[in-house]
């Protein structure tokens, strides 16, 4: 394979940016985690084949560990957000801002 | 007890007794009287058994009352000589006028504020004459100066003695405000304060004598003396009570100033004394002029002390400060006897001050007038040929000392300033004394009670014996001992002695009986006025000195005052107060708008964060 | 060869990804992501890392995004509400642009000359150890082997984390009464 590093990277840091545009832009709560999870998913890629090019494991353990947390992660996010439903009725942004004066 | 202790003791004492009547008392005005009396009855019997134990030699205590890094104020005792003839003075006389208050005082409403107030001056003045250093004198000197407010402003309710006792205490603050920077100064220039301290420095050193802190230091004698120009307080100090005019205005707290000048006499350069002999005796003609124009008994005798401080300030600076002790302990035993005898009538002739609305004392009021008359013949200089009352001696030798000096002015001065004494006082006596009643109050006056009359008596003893220093006790008197002879060996061949003698006989006598025919016995009008009113008018406007300050403070001083009033509320309070918690609701609410409700804020607040952490990561500098 | 799949993969990830941020139906973007992670699950084999391109469909396309899939469903958002979910135009514009930006920065980043290009070595069965580094293998002994002993620590911290989330969930979706005692 002839592809090099930085096309990896620049496809990781793609996913990221795209992730990030998710986040900033959409009111749906989920859509907002699912973004996320894609911005977790871009760190992912760029740690295997950072590991991948430099020849060492280490990189690959820690997406392990990664994806490990990110699943407690997303169950207890969802968790929460049943719970936001429950008590405000709505999981839109722009309606969960009781904190604003 | 240690002689230590005892000083102690007759320090406490009256503040114990000022204590005890201010939180118990203050109803009881009856009881509160006796506690003051027993204090200084406490204080005379303890300076008693101090003088004794002081025979061996001055008795020195200090301890150190507070401590800034490598600074102590401490506060401490010398008794030396000095000290002991001040302190009987101040107790025997305190305590005969406490005994006179008793009888002065006995109706009065507030009578336990009074004693409180004068159990308090006591406590002040025994601390300023047992103090061994600077800062602890003026402690005391603070103190007195507001036992003087207190005391002038018993009569609450009177405008005049509010005004008077404001005046006295704010014209004293002027004097203190020199007296606080020379203390620095002198701080600065020895590294110490304490007087022997200094003393030794300037023994061992000369060049160490500097005009400017004695200049400063002498700021605090203007005001409390009541020297050109701060003399203004002492006439209206007279709106107090008479005994209070007796204790503090007359024998003891203006002599506090001279008192402070002679514990510091070796601080002092020839210019600077020539300086106060020329301020002194300016003010003892001053008010020897002023005296003609008033018509008040307590004014009269407010103007003489301002002229005998006067004197004894011209023999200080004319370099025989034991001789200005002399002139002090015998002023205050006849200036004592003269106001409580002037209180006397004002008591009898139910508190009428007017010496043309009296007359005729002689006969209602015989033990009065009589100690009243040895006490206008001591302060004329009474005397012939070496013999004489109190004030032959001490104003003699004050003249005497002009003399040697070979300074003709001053004792031209002062000898002219000894005739109008006598014709003053002649005044008062002849018009006040002889004649026939003037008003219904007189016509109804009688005697005082025997609790008035003893003080009376026995001041009266001390004024005529109190100049022959052959009489004192052993262990008084010795710097007084100490400055006679050192003058009478400066009068080598005893003329100065003679011609002085000769022209006081005179002035006394010419003083004396030159009012008797000018001003009459009892008549209705005072005769200067009758006959060249405008002099008398120029004498009564005092070298308008009132009006000149009033001026000055309405126009003048009340503009910057308003000024610096607009600067503090608007600096002060408006930009740096009001301006630092605007800035601090301002940081608040900036942090508010960190905290908005919505979650995208937070998003964007977040990347804004990293990228403030990314930059000072790659080293940007912040 | 492996080029070409490389491009296709990548192409494939990235129009999920865009196509999961900016469809208004939570489900199918739902469905989106899990092509997302597909995809990117294909890169990782690429990379020759099959274990974990494993875990990855297993844990992240199997268990995550059914999980977000039932959560969706129960929550039934609106169609309707879901319509005016969009902000208004100058904000979609900034974003548009703001991504464009980041896109420019990270391509210019990573495609120059000026940064240093590894050469991919290839795999062998037994490495010497290359940096302090565990050695690359693909075999998923090797990531027993370096989870059991260099990274003992954060393999048990990590049980105890999916231990207190597993807590946390229950505790957090618990119904509470009206009545609550």
């Amino acid at each position: 394979m002839t592809v090099g590093l930085n096309a990896f990277l620049i496809v990781a840091g793609l996913l990221f940016a795209v992730g990030l545009l998710g986040v900033t832009l959409r009111q749906n709560t989920l859509v907002i985690y699912m973004s996320l999870e894609l911005m977790l998913n871009a760190v992912n890629l760029a740690f295997v084949a950072f590991s991948r090019y430099n020849g060492t494991m280490d990189g690959n353990l820690f997406v392990f560990f990664i994806i490990t947390v990110a699943a407690a992660e997303v169950a207890l996010g969802l968790a929460i957000i049943v719970a936001l439903f429950r008590r405000r009725q709505s999981v839109m942004v722009d309606q969960l801002n009781a904190l604003s004066h | 007890m240690t002689d230590a202790q005892i000083l102690l003791a007759a320090l406490l004492t009256p503040l114990l007794s000022a204590v005890l009547i201010a939180c118990f008392l203050r109803c009881r005005g009856t009881l509160a009287s006796y506690v003051s009396v027993a204090a200084a009855a406490a204080i005379c019997a303890f300076s008693y058994l101090a003088i004794q134990a002081c025979e061996a030699g001055p008795v020195r205590a200090a301890v150190d009352w507070l401590q800034f890094g490598n600074f102590t104020v401490s506060m401490g005792f010398l008794f030396d000589g000095e000290a002991a003839t001040m302190l009987a003075m101040v107790a025997f006389v305190g305590l005969l006028i406490h005994i006179f208050s008793l009888g002065y005082m006995s109706e009065d409403k507030s009578k336990g504020r009074f004693f409180a107030g004068l159990s308090i001056f006591m406590f002040s003045m025994v601390g300023i004459i047992l103090a061994d250093n600077l800062i602890m004198i003026f402690v005391f000197w603070e103190l007195v100066g507001f036992s003087s407010y207190m005391l002038i402003g018993h009569y609450l309710d009177t405008d005049e003695a509010a005004a008077a006792s404001k005046k006295a205490f704010i014209v004293n603050r002027i004097g203190d405000l020199g007296f606080l920077v020379g203390i620095v100064y002198a701080y600065w220039h020895f590294g110490t304060t304490n007087l022997e301290a200094m003393g030794a420095a300037v023994n061992a050193d000369p060049s160490l004598i500097s005009w400017v802190i004695a200049a400063l230091l002498m700021c605090g004698f203007i005001g409390k003396s009541a020297q050109f120009p701060l003399h203004v307080w002492l006439p209206d100090a007279m709106a107090g009570p008479t005994p209070v005019s007796a204790l503090i205005h007359a024998a003891t707290m203006v002599a506090a100033g001279v008192y402070f000048l002679i514990r510091i006499t070796f601080l002092f350069p020839e210019s600077v004394l020539g300086g106060i002999a020329i301020l002194g005796t300016s003010v003892a003609v001053y008010a020897g002029f002023c005296a003609y124009g008033q018509n008040d008994i307590k004014k009269i005798l407010a103007y003489s002390t301002l002229s005998q401080l006067g004197y004894m300030s011209a023999a200080f600076g004319l370099g025989y400060p034991g001789v200005a002790l002399f002139h002090l302990i015998t002023h205050a035993f006849f200036k004592a006897l003269l106001f409580l005898g002037a209180g006397s009538i004002i008591h009898g002739c139910h508190h009428e001050q007017d010496i043309f609305k009296m007359g005729g004392m002689l006969k209602k009021m015989p033990i009065t007038s009589i100690t009243f008359f040895i006490g206008v013949l001591a302060l004329c200089g009474f005397g012939i040929a070496g013999v004489g009352f109190a004030g032959y001696y001490s104003k003699d030798a004050i003249l005497i000392g002009s003399l040697v000096k070979e300074n003709t002015l001053i004792f031209a001065l002062l000898l002219g300033g000894a005739f109008l004494t006598a014709g003053y006082m002649g005044r008062l006596f002849w018009i006040a004394f002889l004649g026939q009643p003037k008003s219904e109050a007189a016509e109804n006056a009688h005697e005082s009670p025997l609790t008035m009359l003893i003080p009376l008596v026995a001041l009266a003893v001390l004024s005529v014996a109190g100049g022959v220093l052959d009489l004192w006790p052993q262990g008084l008197g010795e710097n007084i001992k100490a400055g006679m002879k050192h003058l009478h060996h400066a009068d080598t061949d005893h003329a100065a002695a003679h011609t002085v003698h000769l022209w006081a006989m005179v002035a006394w006598i010419v003083g004396l009986v030159g009012s008797f025919f000018f001003y009459g016995v009892g008549k209705n009008g005072d005769a200067l006025q009758n006959r060249a009113k405008p002099v008398y008018e120029f004498l009564k406007a005092r070298l308008w000195f009132d009006e000149i300050y009033g001026f000055y403070v309405a126009k003048i001083q009340q503009r910057v005052a308003v000024l610096l009033s607009f600067l503090d509320i608007f600096l002060i309070k408006g930009l740096f107060v009001r301006g630092s918690a605007g800035l601090v609701g301002l940081v608040g609410a900036c942090s508010r708008s960190l905290v908005v409700g919505n979650i995208h804020g937070y998003v964007y607040w977040f990347l804004a964060g990293i990228l403030l952490l990314w930059a000072l990561a790659a080293g940007v500098a912040l | 060869m492996l080029d070409i799949l490389f491009y296709v993969f990548s192409a494939i990830t990235l129009i999920a990804a865009v196509l999961m941020v900016l469809t208004p139906n939570a489900v199918n973007g739902a469905m989106c992501m899990i092509v997302a992670f597909i995809g990117t699950a294909a890169l990782f084999v690429l990379l020759e890392a099959y274990f974990l391109a494993v875990i990855q469909v297993v844990v992240y396309a199997g268990a995550v995004m059914v999980l977000f899939l039932f959560i969706i469903m129960l929550l039934d958002v609106d169609k309707g509400e879901g319509a005016t979910e969009y902000k208004d135009k100058l904000t979609i514009g900034a974003a548009a642009i703001g991504f464009l930006l980041l896109a420019m920065l990270v391509c210019s980043a990573f495609s120059g000359s000026h940064l240093p290009e590894p050469v991919l070595t290839a795999v062998t069965e037994n490495p010497e150890v290359f940096n302090g580094g565990v050695p690359f293998t693909t075999s998923s002994k090797s990531f027993g082997y370096s989870l059991f002993t260099k990274y003992m620590l954060p393999f048990q911290v990590a049980g105890f984390l999916l231990l207190a989330a597993m807590i946390g969930v229950i505790v957090v979706s618990k119904k509470h009464d009206v009545a609550e005692d």
